[in-house]
């Protein structure tokens, strides 16, 4: 029999017992689909919940679960969405509004010199964030990273916005008076409930960061809840809608999103959060790319991923392409597309270029000439995909056939029956066409389904030549890596 | 993309920076009855000392502390344990003291300071109502006579435990 005392150390050790958190501070962006994944064997209302989330959410960040998830998941989401607003102004502004909070501070009693080791660490980085933003150097969005994956630089930074958080309370102490249950006075509240190293956000704090933070730098913040309360999709149990000065709406202005599973904070993402590609330089686009780089994937949901805008087919849970910031100006890592040189078309007929890659063009039926079939790799969308189904159970995709225009099958005697490994007459004699098949998304990608109208459309050549000859390809490859 | 970030051209506040600066202070604005120095170079480990209020059974009693910082300090608090034998209600017979603010209430911005003078006036106003020592706890309102007998019995002039140290 253990003596009471032995079962009071048990107790003991029992109440302090924390599991060991793991994981970055703040991870890599990466596909919502992995939330999916991860409750796959849950609880119904979970699988049903997090299957429609990566519709509405596209991406997520994961913030270790050390207690201070959910400051480290605002402060976070703040400078990234002072990124994602593409004004390199608005870290002057912002700098200065923080500077200017110092009286805010000393009014709630905080001692400078106790401060100001928190304070200058997220002034810092406001910074080196502009310095970085106004170089273009491309590399703000790993800076931010890293810094919030330090240890020291983060903490600090969530310090310095816990102390805003408390002295804003103080300062406007009739706003959430009403709030604080049995706390004897608002000083030992912010004292014991925020300042407190250890503390988690609370909605309390979080309304007072959001007051002091998030709103004045014109941005909004939602809080979206996964739980198993009855629903098909994850609520919104917080939101402050973007206002400017005036309290007007603001719109198009970054959101802060973070997604709350009770006890936890991440950080979610709208797909329109982080837009396509800066325009590219139009591309005559390779139809020889598109098998290699479209078709390998081996599981449903990523040949799924790839279908939505702005995605690439680089694999769950790995990076997304470096462009993370549609107004970083980052010239070097683009997706793949990037590194095709601008095709230039041959004056002469190109029949003979394409001799291995004209596969797709022709119908597979001798009774169905007068229709072409693509191939039935992918549920193929015929209008421009701006937006595409991704909740469509992925294919066997129904084989969709392309009407045209009778005069163009071909009636043909000698030995050879119709293939569809052929080419129509006069196939790529034409002129190219200009872009008619541009759409905002895919711009001229070979990822564009529409090319698969096209008649006239022309495969790219591969020439070792003029390969070695600018090194563009492989220089891209591995600085985008 | 490495997490690491050694490469930071102005780095993080660091613990020892942190301390430096702690010592700093303490050095340019000694506070009275409180005293701190660390032990050696890396400044992980101090020695304080912090003198009984008056009007307390502690006055004029000189105590000793250890304190040790973690290397995550100051976002955690430091280890503090009275060096001295003390009779009291939180503090038990190996120097643990049980105090909040050593605890889940630790904050960013207290400091080696604002310890020392939580754990003064902590002599004068126990925490009666969770002890470490029930006994204690119990003389403090029946019987501060007895209470301040055995607070002298079980005290240590720092001299006494040099002594004893070696």
């Amino acid at each position: 029999m253990p003596s009471d005392e032995e079962y009071a150390q048990l107790q003991k050790l029992s109440d302090d017992y924390q599991p060991e958190a793991t994981g970055p501070l703040v991870g890599e962006r990466q596909s919502s689909s992995a939330i999916t994944t991860e409750y796959a064997n849950a609880d119904l209302v979970y699988r049903i919940k997090t299957a429609a989330l990566p519709q509405k959410y596209a991406y997520f960040r994961t913030c270790r679960g050390d207690g201070h998830c959910g400051w480290r998941a605002i402060a976070f989401t703040y400078f990234e969405a002072l990124l994602r607003a593409g004004d390199v102004n608005k870290f002057d502004e912002e700098l200065c509004r923080l500077q200017s909070m110092g009286n805010l501070l000393v009014v709630a009693g905080f001692q400078e010199d106790l401060i100001e080791d928190f304070r200058d660490e997220a002034l810092d980085l406001l910074r080196r964030l502009a310095a970085s933003e106004r170089s273009m150097d491309g590399t703000s969005a790993d800076l931010l990273l890293q810094t919030f994956n330090d240890y020291g630089a983060s903490m600090s930074i969530i310090t310095y916005f816990k102390l805003l958080a408390s002295a804003w309370i103080q300062s406007n102490p009739d706003d959430f008076v009403g709030f604080l249950l049995d706390c004897p006075d608002i000083k030992t509240y912010c004292q014991q409930n925020i300042e407190a190293a250890g503390c988690e956000i609370e909605n309390v704090s979080m309304a007072a960061l959001a007051e002091v933070l998030v709103k004045p730098a014109g941005f909004g913040l939602e809080v979206l809840y996964l739980d198993r309360s009855p629903g098909s999709e994850i609520n919104n149990t917080f939101c402050i809608e973007p206002t400017n000065q005036d309290g007007v709406p603001v719109q198009n202005a970054p959101i802060l999103r973070l997604l709350y599973r009770p006890g936890h904070y991440d950080i979610l993402y709208r797909a329109d959060d982080f837009p396509s590609p800066v325009p590219q330089p139009p591309l005559q686009v390779a139809l020889a790319g598109y098998t290699d780089e479209f078709v390998p994937m081996s599981s449903n949901l990523s040949e799924v991923m790839t279908m939505i805008p702005g995605m690439f087919p680089t694999g769950l849970g790995q990076r997304w392409p470096s462009v993370s910031y549609y107004d970083s100006p980052d010239p070097a890592p683009q997706p793949q597309i990037a590194s095709v040189p601008t095709y230039v078309p041959a004056p002469t007929p190109a029949a003979p270029v394409v001799a291995s890659h004209h596969d797709f063009v022709h119908s597979i039926h001798p009774n169905h000439v007068d229709h072409h079939q693509p191939p039935s790799l992918h549920n193929i969308q015929l209008e421009p995909p701006v937006t595409l189904p991704i909740h469509h159970a992925p294919p066997p995709a129904p084989p969709i056939s392309i009407e045209r225009t009778p005069s163009m099958s071909i009636e043909r005697g000698g030995p050879f029956r119709p293939s569809m490994y052929e080419l129509e007459p006069g196939f790529g004699s034409g002129q190219v066409h200009p872009s008619p098949f541009q759409t905002s998304i895919f711009r001229n990608s070979h990822y564009n389904t529409a090319h698969f109208m096209n008649p006239e459309f022309q495969p790219e050549e591969w020439s070792p030549d003029s390969e070695y000859a600018t090194g563009n390809r492989g220089r891209h490859k591995s600085t985008s890596s | 993309m490495a997490l690491s970030s050694n490469a930071r051209p102005n780095g993080g506040a660091t613990v020892a920076g942190r301390l430096q600066k702690e010592l700093m202070d303490i050095m340019t604005k000694p506070t009275p009855g409180v005293t701190a120095f660390p032990d050696d170079e890396n400044m992980t480990k101090w020695t304080a000392t912090i003198s009984g209020p008056d009007d307390t059974p502690y006055a004029n009693l000189v105590f000793k502390l250890s304190m040790e910082f973690a290397n995550n300090y100051p976002y955690v608090p430091p280890v503090v344990l009275f060096k001295t034998p003390i009779y009291h209600p939180n503090v038990d017979f190996s120097g643990r003291i049980c105090l909040d603010i050593l605890k889940d209430k630790w904050s960013a911005i207290y400091n080696i300071g604002s310890v020392l003078l939580s754990l003064q006036s902590l002599l004068g106003e126990p925490n009666n109502s969770s002890p470490l020592n029930g006994q204690a706890a119990e003389l403090w309102d029946k019987d501060p006579a007895e209470f301040q007998r055995l607070v002298l019995a079980r005290h240590k002039t720092p001299e006494e435990l040099d002594a004893n140290a070696v």
